[in-house]
């Protein structure tokens, strides 16, 4: 018992997310959209977080620090990892949410995570459908299970 | 002979106990898989009706009535918060259990407890109903499921004070993707110490 790793227990965490706005030039390019365009282009925009904004998740503190970062195309890598690491170090975060796009951006930071809190979770942004064999978690059990069949080949 | 006979079947008996735990964490493990790759995915739809919605509601309210410039950076807490516990696995490991508790209001001078959704693998609460009809009132009277409609509409109150349906209904495929979201992140946690053990037996036996 006295060996056991310590959970950080919380009444009151919140979720942090990372989330990509449309980056192609096709949105940035259209000037004079026609009514239809317009429409498709404005799907993509940013809806991810301001769709989870709209269920309560958004958080401002005093410093008027938010618990999300939406990634445009000026978003430098540094900058995503400079919120990745921030909102992992934070203790008030539970869980960090970030597109799976955004995530294969910063894959070394996002795979070296493995604290139990905060849970990283890949998301799918509307672009960039969920691609199980990209995620942190399940690339390391693919990982795992090749080796272990190589291994019990040669044996 | 007849101690040899016994301890042969003491050994045989302990490799075929170590077999069964092998077998129960690899199953425990290829389930929490399962449901992991299950929620994913009903996750994608929930988050594809969402963005459809969102998209519908800005062409009916206009590009200018949303969008991001409306976000609120005053300072305000998040009303959709988790509750995180710790939950035994066995006597030498614990894992974090999540818990949403949607639209706690710290508007009545006190928190109220809002909506909590124990979303374990184990306690799969999926009833609304029967939660609702559990509420209890606040201090002040005030019925919790009126405190998470003002709530609600506080959050939508950023987009203006008349808005589209499409947006209310924006809002509420979201909070069914925050619940989803919830419970995967309670499955990641158990797939991990489940890859964990697995991991280990497997060293165990190659070592």
């Amino acid at each position: 018992m006295a060996n056991r790793p310590q959970i950080r227990t919380a009444a009151s965490a919140l979720i942090a997310m990372i989330a990509d706005e449309y980056a192609s030039s096709v949105s940035r390019t259209m000037q004079q959209p026609y009514m239809f365009d317009h429409l498709l282009m404005q799907v993509h925009c940013w809806d991810t977080v301001v769709g989870f904004l709209l269920a309560g998740v958004g958080n401002v503190d005093l410093r008027r620090k938010t618990n999300y970062l939406i990634v445009d195309s000026k978003t430098t890598i540094k900058q995503i990892e400079d919120a990745f690491k921030e909102f992992t170090s934070r203790e008030d975060i539970a869980i960090v949410l970030i597109s799976q796009y955004v995530a294969n951006r910063i894959r070394f930071l996002v795979d070296s995570h493995n604290k139990p809190i905060p849970a990283i979770l890949e998301i799918p942004s509307k672009d960039h459908p969920y691609d199980p064999a990209q995620d942190s978690v399940l690339s390391r059990v693919k990982n795992l299970v090749s080796v272990e069949s190589v291994a019990s080949d040669r044996r | 002979m007849m101690e040899d006979q016994e301890e042969k079947g003491n050994a045989e008996n302990g490799i075929g106990r170590q077999k069964q735990v092998k077998d129960e964490y690899l199953l425990q493990f290829l389930d929490s898989l399962d449901g992991y790759l299950t929620l994913l995915d009903s996750l994608s739809s929930t988050l594809s009706q969402g963005w459809l919605e969102l998209a519908s509601a800005r062409h009916a309210m206009g590009a200018s009535r949303i969008n991001g410039a409306l976000l609120d950076l005053k300072v305000h807490a998040a009303a959709t918060s988790l509750k995180v516990s710790e939950q035994d696995v066995d006597s030498m490991e614990s894992q974090p259990c999540f818990t949403l508790c949607k639209w706690a209001s710290s508007d009545n001078g006190e928190r109220s407890s809002g909506e909590e959704k124990s979303l374990s693998p184990q306690l799969r609460h999926r009833n609304n109903s029967q939660l609702s009809e559990e509420k209890v009132s606040t201090r002040t009277g005030t019925p919790l499921i009126l405190v998470d409609q003002q709530q609600r509409q506080k959050s939508l109150s950023v987009f203006g004070v008349l808005v589209s349906p499409k947006l209310r209904s924006a809002q509420l495929s979201f909070e069914r993707a925050l619940e989803t979201l919830v419970e995967i992140a309670n499955l990641h946690t158990t797939m991990l110490s489940m890859f964990e053990q697995v991991h280990k037996e497997l060293e165990n036996t190659n070592g």
